[in-house]
């Protein structure tokens, strides 16, 4: 048996103690105090944007009358593009790296390294890229289309590398009693596998959407700058990032309508967390199984 | 039971997304669009400045208002994605926010749509009533470095200059006779509104912007002020009898002799009809004496 600790004298000083929690204390704060700052600064002054007409009628005089009604619908269609797009490449690659490879393979590693790399490129080369690929190259010209397949590019590696943490956070006797009770892989995968992954799939997710909607550089040279309703997804459409961009860049008195842009893009982008949580928390409870 | 309950609602996620995908993709065949009274039908692409492109936006929708069967983009992206995407035929027009090179018209033609005067701003707070041409050119090349040198108070002047390939850079640039190698910035900025911002919340700042960007913002009470050119005050009246020096033409350009839609819009740009756009967004509209002349 082990001997009971001896408490060793220097860390009894009551002084330290209290001056590291109050350290602690102290940073914690102001991270929240930064957060709530810059919340209240947009509220503050972009609440008395918000109404019904401003949400959805098209934008007037370059954006300082008017609303934002196509912009949002752009912006909608830009993410359904990219979500559908990147989700069911993200999972299979993720269901390659976790379930059909090792974790030491050496192209699985080369895969993990791409796609570590891929994840810090600055935005602008994404844009850059979409507009000479998808833009030029494969003709989708400035269009949702071109916008959505670039932010999907994006997207990926941040889906990937989360939803295979949540393929690997699923322990190994699943798989074991699961093969041992005859089940096919495919049948483990969708049954098992898939919504046992399903926190982490869906921590990629919102990390996901976040970076897709607050993009900006990458859209500005592949969705465009039309802020028309679009008809299709191959008409050019000016995202809200886009939008508060160039209120607030281009046009002489453009910053109360960017104040109110922006407030409508972080209650967006809220809303479509608690979406994604929300979504994560049934699929995971129909499964039966309870994740904290 | 309990598994298959929850692979419905997956798949039902999965296929509701694809549908939402699907649905949008189908309906993205070309719409047939029904040829109106006059005539006019078609789709024309508009690239180039940042400056010019709020403007022809708000033109272009006047345009499709008055035609319903035409659809114009308005895209951006700088003069010179404006100059390379219509001499590639990847826009129909480019805007550019000068006047076309003495070496560009061979390959373009230029159509100007309305005036920009470019305004030196100081902050509010700074004394200096007036510089003259010499000693704003050597506040930019660092042979002056504090404000007492231009009768100001004893404090160390902050440049601002714009970024590399704008053409409020290069129009400032001729003006001056520099080279923008010769320029000792401390600031880099890349829009009107980030130069004014800039300028508003630093007292030792020095920049030069847009002067309809500028009138506006001051009138919203942003705390700069302008600065004569030349000894010519700097407002939207000088810019407009031409009397100011440092003014700049926007221009939409063409890579062949604009025909058809092209032609069509570019006259409607050039009218009267849209003077009111352009006072709205603090440009100045140019007569039709100066525009013959532009013409030639």
């Amino acid at each position: 048996m082990a001997k009971p600790l001896q408490r060793s004298s220097p860390s009894r000083s009551p002084w330290l103690d209290r001056l590291s929690a109050f350290g602690v204390w102290s940073v914690a704060l102001i991270i929240t105090a930064i957060f709530a700052w810059i919340m209240g600064d947009i509220l503050w002054r972009g609440a008395g944007q918000i109404s019904w007409d401003f949400l959805t009628l098209p934008p007037q005089n370059a954006g300082r009358d008017g609303g934002i009604g196509p912009i949002l619908v752009s912006t909608g269609l830009i993410l359904v593009v990219c979500l559908s797009v990147s989700l069911p490449l993200g999972l299979g690659t993720a269901v390659f790296l976790s379930e059909f490879t090792a974790a030491d393979n050496g192209f699985g590693r080369l895969v993990r390294r791409s796609l570590d790399i891929l994840s810090g490129v600055p935005s602008i080369v994404f844009g850059l890229f979409g507009y000479t690929f998808f833009a030029q190259t494969l003709g989708l010209g400035f269009s949702i289309l071109s916008g959505g397949l670039t932010l999907a590019c994006m997207v990926l590696p941040i889906l990937i590398r989360s939803a295979e943490e949540g393929f690997r956070a699923v322990p190994a006797d699943y798989r074991l009693s699961a093969a041992s009770l005859g089940l096919s892989r495919t049948a483990t995968l969708w049954h098992l596998l898939l919504p046992a992954a399903v926190p982490g799939i869906v921590v990629g997710l919102v990390l996901g959407i976040g970076r897709a909607i607050a993009e900006t550089a990458a859209l500005i040279f592949t969705s465009g700058y039309v802020d028309r309703m679009p008809t299709s997804l191959l008409d050019s459409g000016r995202a809200l990032s886009v939008h508060i961009f160039d209120l607030s860049m281009n046009v002489p008195g453009g910053d109360a309508p960017a104040y109110g842009s922006a407030l409508v893009l972080v209650v967006l982008l809220i809303l479509l967390n608690g979406a994604a949580n929300w979504i994560g928390r049934r699929l995971s409870f129909q499964s039966g199984f309870h994740w904290r | 039971m309990r598994l298959m309950r929850n692979r419905g609602y997956f798949a039902a996620f999965i296929v509701s997304l694809a549908a939402s995908f699907g649905v949008q993709a189908c309906s993205s065949s070309p719409q047939g669009t029904a040829p109106s009274s006059d005539g006019l039908t078609g789709k024309l692409i508009l690239t180039g400045s940042s400056t010019v492109a709020p403007l022809v936006g708000e033109i272009a929708k006047r345009f499709e208002a008055e035609h319903p069967s035409v659809r114009i983009d308005v895209q951006t992206g700088g003069s010179s994605r404006g100059l390379a995407d219509a001499k590639q035929r990847l826009a129909d027009i480019g805007m550019i926010s000068r006047a076309l090179k003495p070496e560009e018209t061979d390959d373009f033609q230029g159509f100007v749509i309305a005036q920009d005067g470019i305004g030196v701003i100081i902050n509010k707070a700074n004394s200096v009533g007036a510089i003259s041409d010499r000693q704003l050119v050597d506040i930019y090349t660092n042979q002056i470095q504090n404000w007492r040198e231009v009768g100001g108070e004893d404090a160390p002047i902050t440049v601002v200059n714009k970024a590399e390939g704008r053409s409020t850079l290069e129009l400032f640039l001729s003006y001056f006779q520099l080279q923008n190698s010769q320029i000792q910035a401390d600031v880099i900025i890349g829009d009107n509104q980030q130069g004014i911002k800039t300028v508003a919340g630093n007292a030792n700042a020095i920049g030069y912007v847009s002067i309809g960007a500028a009138e506006y913002d001051i009138g919203q009470g942003a705390p700069i002020h302008l600065l004569p050119v030349g000894g010519v005050e700097a407002t939207v009246e000088t810019v407009q009898d031409g009397s100011f020096p440092l003014a700049r033409p926007l221009t939409l350009v063409t890579a062949n002799p604009p025909s058809g839609l092209t032609q069509e819009f570019i006259q409607f740009a050039q009218s009267e009809d849209v003077h009111d756009i352009i006072k709205a967004q603090n440009f100045v509209p140019v007569q039709r004496k100066e525009l013959a002349q532009t013409l030639r």
